[in-house]
């Protein structure tokens, strides 16, 4: 008979707010984060097979794809750092409040974009 | 685990739609999470169209309208409806709370009204919170003290009593713990935000004399670990009380002790 007992709707009908929001975020980029560490180190384990590895990936980097995935690679470190140093925060036992961490989950998301397009500008020599 | 889906048999599907029959001018809609234990069939949405020209304000007195007056069949629990017994808590617009104190007034569009996420239904808006009352009771939410009773009070300065606030108001309704994504998962051994609050309550208690096996017990990967801060707990607390705080206080007592 217990069984039989439906189980009621979970996140099919829960309200998202900034902090589950970036809760989850955190952990889907922590998770693409550990893949794009792995695949750097074997791509630079690559130069030691000699250049042609080096121009072959050179040339996906280059492409409208590869720019694409470097920006969001940036991104997605830029936004796990800032997200991580606001658990530290909160380890600490600071910023409980819904209030305070409503501004610290807002300031995570514009400081990632943020520091995202400073590294871009920075690494494209634009100033 | 996660599971996002929910199990075949709990697939909600489209109920029935009671139009109004006041002849009113100002109708809304409300939807209402239905299952019925006897009928063998799925759970549905029943819609009622309620006349709020002779409603009251809060989420509680348009179920009691609709019960009274369009569908008796419906069953809810409710009590003081007052904010103090906890009976009524419920998910309204997607959000945990306690219908006697959430005014309709607030929710835009169409009223939702689901019982508390991710519990074994009984029927209708009842959910099965008794593994919630074991967790509890395993975290034994009384004072542990070895004194003997000399006919004298316990006595306990301001400041320690000062600690207790915004632990000592949990009502144990639950709208927490169901509102927590940890939880959902890991329901059966995470003990989540409420039953935690409580662990907090007597933990940081002065006259407790228990302290350090109460932290000792607490202390645990799947038991207090799986809290990561999504604070949905916070946001959901209809007595805005900080059990997400609470939780990171024992966290930090059991780091720097």
């Amino acid at each position: 008979m217990d069984n039989n007992k439906p189980l009621s709707p979970h996140i099919q009908i829960y309200s998202w707010n900034i902090s589950s929001l970036i809760s989850i975020s955190h952990r889907i980029t922590g998770v693409i984060n550990i893949f794009v560490l792995t695949i750097i180190c074997f791509w630079i384990a690559s130069f030691l097979l000699g250049s042609s590895n080096y121009e072959f990936i050179q040339n996906i980097l280059n492409s409208f794809f590869g720019k694409f995935l470097i920006i969001g690679i940036t991104w997605t470190f830029s936004f796990q750092i800032l997200s991580e140093v606001r658990h530290l925060f909160w380890d600490l036992g600071y910023g409980f409040e819904i209030k305070t961490s409503n501004i610290s989950g807002f300031i995570v998301i514009l400081g990632s974009f943020i520091i995202t397009i400073i590294i871009y500008i920075l690494g494209r020599q634009l100033i | 685990m996660v599971q996002i889906n929910l199990p075949k048999n709990s697939k909600v599907q489209k109920g029935e739609y009671y139009k109004d029959t006041t002849g009113s001018k100002n109708i809304r809609k409300v939807n209402i999470y239905r299952w019925d234990p006897s009928s063998g069939k799925n759970p549905r949405i029943d819609t009622y169209e309620v006349d709020m020209d002779n409603c009251p304000s809060k989420v509680l007195d348009l179920l009691n309208k609709i019960k009274n007056e369009i569908d008796s069949s419906l069953a809810y629990r409710r009590s003081c409806s007052h904010g103090v017994c906890g009976s009524c808590a419920m998910n309204m617009d997607g959000k945990n709370g306690l219908a006697c104190t959430k005014p309709h007034s607030e929710i835009k569009g169409d009223i939702n009204i689901y019982p508390l996420p991710h519990l074994k239904v009984e029927k209708d808006l009842i959910g099965d919170l008794s593994t919630l009352y074991k967790q509890y009771h395993s975290i034994e939410p009384w004072l542990k003290n070895s004194k003997k009773d000399d006919g004298k009070e316990n006595l306990q300065s301001t400041e320690d009593r000062a600690k207790l606030d915004g632990l000592y108001e949990c009502i144990m309704c639950a709208c927490c713990s169901t509102a927590c994504p940890s939880y959902w998962w890991n329901g059966d051994k995470y003990l989540g935000p409420a039953v935690l609050l409580q662990a907090y309550r007597w933990i940081i208690d002065s006259r407790d004399e228990e302290r350090k096996k109460r932290l000792k017990k607490v202390a645990d990967e799947l038991k207090l670990y799986r809290c990561h801060t999504i604070m949905n707990c916070t946001n959901a607390c209809p007595k805005g009380l900080n059990p997400a705080k609470a939780i990171a206080s024992i966290k930090k007592m059991l780091a720097t002790s």
